[in-house]
């Protein structure tokens, strides 16, 4: 296993593009954890005048949005709620497409066709319109974002899981296990999922990256919780003064693309380095 | 009692365009220790029935009986314990291997399956890998290591673990290398010298099959068109398809392949879909005539205990067809 | 190249020292290495060896079809008909490809494009090397179907290829290579993917068309029964390196070199004993990236002495028309040849 480690490190890194976006994850998720320490208080303070500009004073590296409140803290804060949001929604969408797309595709059948129909019901409600009917009804939590999120983005990850386990049910070496006898659940879990965990591992982290998109959606449309950081929201209380001072808009807008963009090259890089066929070339 | 006893095999499907028969009434016998070698073309249904006989697809009609036990009829539960009595190897060496596992637990799985102790399997893993020449070591290591023949040799160790009395082998050799294959096949000869077990072997090449088999069955879109002893049937074939194989297939000695009389089987395979009504071959066949259109012929048994599936007996009009070289 | 000095006019293809290398991660890998070898007029030579061989991509090196990165010709030359197609640029090869030489590959279903029908593919290779109308090589393209024995060849033209068989795919590539009359023909596993019955058909068809037309014919496959049907003269090749040359009865009678033994050997056929035991040769291929020192084929061989570790051997034409590159070989050859006082 060790060997398997390492060698899936050095492919990794031969992609420089995928380092950067290594280390930029690396750098946000820094700061999501320091946000504590580097500031202290409640970032929805007001702590001085309002749209002062960034790099103006020491005192806010950021400057200050239309209330007076520390951008610079926001964004801190803002990082951790960015985080926290594309993690656990990546998380639910992907444990839920995984298994709609594992059982579809061992069982075949009436089964396949049921959670095809259910897979396809999902695709085509419009996806932001049912994030923002879900919080409508449930409440602006943080919580219920995150849910309403994690919903809307696994069917793609069924897809490819179903996908995968199609083409992986009729090797050779599956027919082998059924030939000794080895029963249904064993052969999904311990023989064809670790084969097919691969590329949807690479969706998975682009998923993260939708659900930031997401959130930040949500966030700019005021419907997010109201009680919590966020990047989208920072922007959607910029877009009145987006003539005068932009800058309260374009530093959250900056930061999510950072971030996005950071976990695509994150998400290639995965793909170069755990897609064997690309070995050695 | 034959070890092995498949009667009125029937496997069908529905395809694209409508229900295939891909195998089709087929019942043979597979004696303890012997090897039974089933060949054909692509389509003829030699690797469905393998896997039909593994239990590996469903059948529609017929019994397999393996050791007195009915394999058609049982559960699932009574099954799984019937399995560890026959095995399989399959063709590709490369998709036939889980990659992720290591060798020890490849070689070691119907073990686990059929609930030995860990230690047990790691005594009966290092025996195995020395039966079928891998060094001891190899079985921390992973699939991607290992060369072609050498991967085929841990699905035989695989095969062999639980001692089963009949393997079937799929294509062993096919995706292997000229030099390669010599040793697989060797190895195979000498692991049923040891442990007795029977082979049905199934393969395209017709080189291979009459080096390791006793007795043959060759099969046309479904159905046997003749089977018996291996000597016989390649000296004498008694069905005009199985003398349109021997005639085409490639012999490495030029001047016997230059001096014999080449009489090239024309037309293409039918389609599986719409097979033509009466034999199946009589598309195709030199001798066909009308009866050939009509009546399916079934198989008979000739004087020296062959079975034919054919309406004319080839050995009594040797004019119809030009002769198969002597030399076989 | 010494082999086949019969009173002849120029070689159509004479490959003289071909190199072949391939750029990888893991270093510079010696595919070909050094492979010479002519071809006449009407004449059929095999190309024999196992996966790894490097006979594909020397094929590919002549038709410098090569996959740039990784593999690049890095010495050698390679005449037809004496003009060195290594040194030609792209578009001179490009009017050189098709219609002086063709080539045909294994697997019929991913050689032609599935979304044009044949007839439009066959069009398309006729017009790009002659200047004729659509309709006339539309004519020509029916033309040529009939001629490699398809039936209904009229409406053949319409069909997209999954819907044609493996033997059908196969003579419609065939068809397209021969469209322009080449004077050479590459068969690179031509009838590995297909069943033994068609595999005769299509055989049998090469065949034919070499003898009508008087191409050169080379057929690159790892199947000696191929080999034996087809071949006027054979190459053996081991990793990447020429070990034996011979006209093709002189190598299944008297095999010099220990692989070709060994390759004869493993082949199971109705000649040997039936239910005998197959010669193996040991071991397995050695991967390009880590040859050994001297012959390739030392720690397989049942021959082996020093000098084989120490040094590469030489082909040298030890019989007539049979060239073989083994040290082993040549010490018994001379040791015969004292022997006998000649």
């Amino acid at each position: 296993m060790l060997a398997l480690a390492a060698d899936f490190i050095r492919r990794f890194a031969r992609n420089r593009a995928a380092l950067v976006g290594f280390v930029l994850v690396i750098v946000v998720i820094g700061i999501a954890l320091s946000a504590p320490w580097l500031f202290p208080r409640n970032p929805l303070r007001i702590v001085g005048r309002p749209e002062i500009w960034p790099f103006t004073t020491s005192r806010f590296p950021l400057g200050t949005d239309s209330l007076g409140r520390d951008i610079a803290a926001m964004i801190a804060y803002g990082a951790r709620t960015t985080l926290l949001i594309g993690l656990c929604a990546s998380l639910t969408a992907t444990i839920i497409g995984i298994s709609v797309g594992a059982t579809a595709a061992f069982f075949g059948g009436w089964v396949d066709e049921l959670l095809m129909r259910l897979t396809e019901l999902f695709q085509t409600i419009p996806n932001l319109i049912f994030v923002l009917t879900i919080v409508s009804i449930l409440g602006q939590k943080i919580e219920y974002v995150t849910i309403a999120v994690g919903i809307v983005t696994w069917t793609p990850i069924a897809r490819l899981t179903r996908a995968e386990f199609m083409s992986l049910r009729d090797r050779e070496f599956v027919q082998a296990c059924r030939s000794m006898g080895m029963g249904n659940l064993r052969i999904m879990f311990g023989e064809i999922l670790p084969n097919a965990l691969p590329p949807v591992i690479v969706l998975s982290s682009l998923v993260i990256a939708g659900a930031v998109l997401f959130e930040s959606a949500v966030s700019f449309l005021g419907l997010g919780d109201p009680n919590i950081s966020s990047w989208g929201r920072l922007i959607g209380d910029g877009r009145t003064l987006i003539r005068s001072s932009w800058y309260i808009c374009a530093v959250p807008g900056v930061a999510i693309m950072l971030t996005v963009l950071a976990l695509n090259l994150v998400g290639d890089g995965l793909n170069d380095a755990l897609n064997p066929k690309l070995r050695d070339r | 009692m034959p070890l092995l006893s498949v009667r009125s095999l029937c496997v069908q499907y529905q395809g694209a365009g409508g229900t295939v028969r891909a195998v089709d009434d087929v019942s043979f016998d597979l004696e303890a220790g012997e090897t039974v070698g089933l060949v054909g073309e692509s389509g003829c249904g030699k690797s469905t029935l393998g896997k039909a006989v593994m239990r590996l697809v469903p059948s529609s009609d017929g019994l397999v009986i393996l050791d007195g036990q009915n394999l058609t009829s049982m559960q699932p539960g009574v099954l799984k314990a019937a399995r560890k009595n026959i095995q399989m190897i399959f063709q590709d060496p490369y998709s036939s291997l889980n990659p992720r596992h290591d060798i020890g637990t490849i070689v070691g799985q119907p073990l686990s399956v059929a609930g030995w102790s860990r230690r047990d399997i790691r005594g009966r893993v290092a025996e195995l890998m020395g039966q079928v020449g891998l060094p001891a070591e190899a079985v921390r290591r992973y699939p991607h290591e290992f060369s072609g023949g050498q991967r085929q040799r841990i699905g035989i160790a695989r095969a062999l673990a639980l001692s089963p009395k009949v393997i079937i082998c799929d294509e062993p050799v096919s995706a292997l290398d000229v030099s390669v294959r010599a040793q697989v096949i060797n190895l195979l000869k000498d692991l049923q010298q040891a442990t007795g077990v029977a082979y049905l072997f199934i393969s395209h090449d017709l080189s291979v099959v009459e080096h390791i088999s006793d007795r043959l069955i060759v099969m046309y879109l479904g159905r046997i068109v003749e089977s018996g002893r291996g000597e016989d049937i390649w000296r004498r074939p008694a069905h005009p398809y199985t003398h349109a194989l021997l005639a085409a297939a490639p012999v490495a000695d030029p001047r016997l392949a230059r001096s014999r009389n080449k009489s090239v089987l024309q037309g293409e395979l039918p389609s599986p879909l719409n097979p033509p009504p009466g034999c199946s071959f009589n598309t195709r066949c030199p001798m066909a005539r009308e009866r050939c259109r009509v009546d399916q012929p079934v198989l008979r048994t000739l004087a020296d205990g062959r079975m034919v599936a054919c309406h004319y007996d080839l050995h009594q009009q040797p004019e119809a067809l030009p002769a198969v070289s002597v030399a076989r | 190249m010494a082999t086949d000095r019969v009173s002849e006019p120029t070689p159509v293809l004479a490959i003289d020292k071909l190199e072949v290398s391939l750029f990888t991660r893991r270093g510079v890998l010696p595919a070909v290495d050094g492979l010479s070898l002519t071809v006449a007029a009407g004449e059929t030579v095999a190309i024999v060896g196992e996966s790894g061989c490097g006979k594909s991509l020397a094929a590919l090196a002549v038709m410098r079809l090569l996959p740039e990165p990784p593999a690049r010709i890095v010495g050698g030359a390679v005449r037809f008909l004496g003009r060195d197609l290594a040194a030609l640029s792209d578009r001179e090869m490009q009017r050189v490809r098709g219609k002086d030489i063709s080539m045909i590959f294994q697997d019929p279903m991913t050689s032609l494009n599935p979304v044009v029908t044949v007839g439009d593919q066959l069009i398309e290779a006729i017009r790009r090397h002659t200047a004729v109308s659509r309709r006339e090589a539309g004519d020509r393209a029916v033309e040529l179907l009939r001629q490699v024995r398809i039936p209904d060849a009229e409406r053949r033209l319409d069909d997209y290829p999954h819907q044609m068989s493996g033997g059908m795919s196969q003579r419609v590539m065939i068809a397209m290579a021969i469209a322009c009359g080449p004077q050479l023909l590459i068969a690179d596993e031509p009838t590995t993917a297909l069943d033994v019955t068609v595999q005769a058909q299509i055989l049998g068809l090469l065949k034919e068309l070499q003898t009508e037309s008087g191409m050169g014919l080379i057929i690159i496959t790892h199947d000696l029964g191929v080999v034996a049907e087809t071949a006027d003269r054979v190459v053996v090749m081991y990793a990447g390196r020429k070990v034996e040359e011979a006209r093709v009865g002189a190598l299944f009678e008297r095999p010099l070199h220990p692989y070709t033994r060994g390759l004869l050997g493993a082949t199971p056929s109705a000649v040997r004993r039936r239910g005998g035991r197959l010669v193996e040769i040991a071991g397995s291929v050695p991967a390009l990236s880590d040859l050994p020192v001297g012959c390739a084929f030392q720690n397989r061989c049942p021959d082996v002495f020093d000098r084989c570790r120490a040094a590469r051997p030489a082909l040298a034409s030890l019989l007539p028309q049979q060239s073989v590159a083994c040290f082993a070989v040549e010490e018994e050859v001379s040791r015969h040849a004292a022997a006998v006082g000649t």
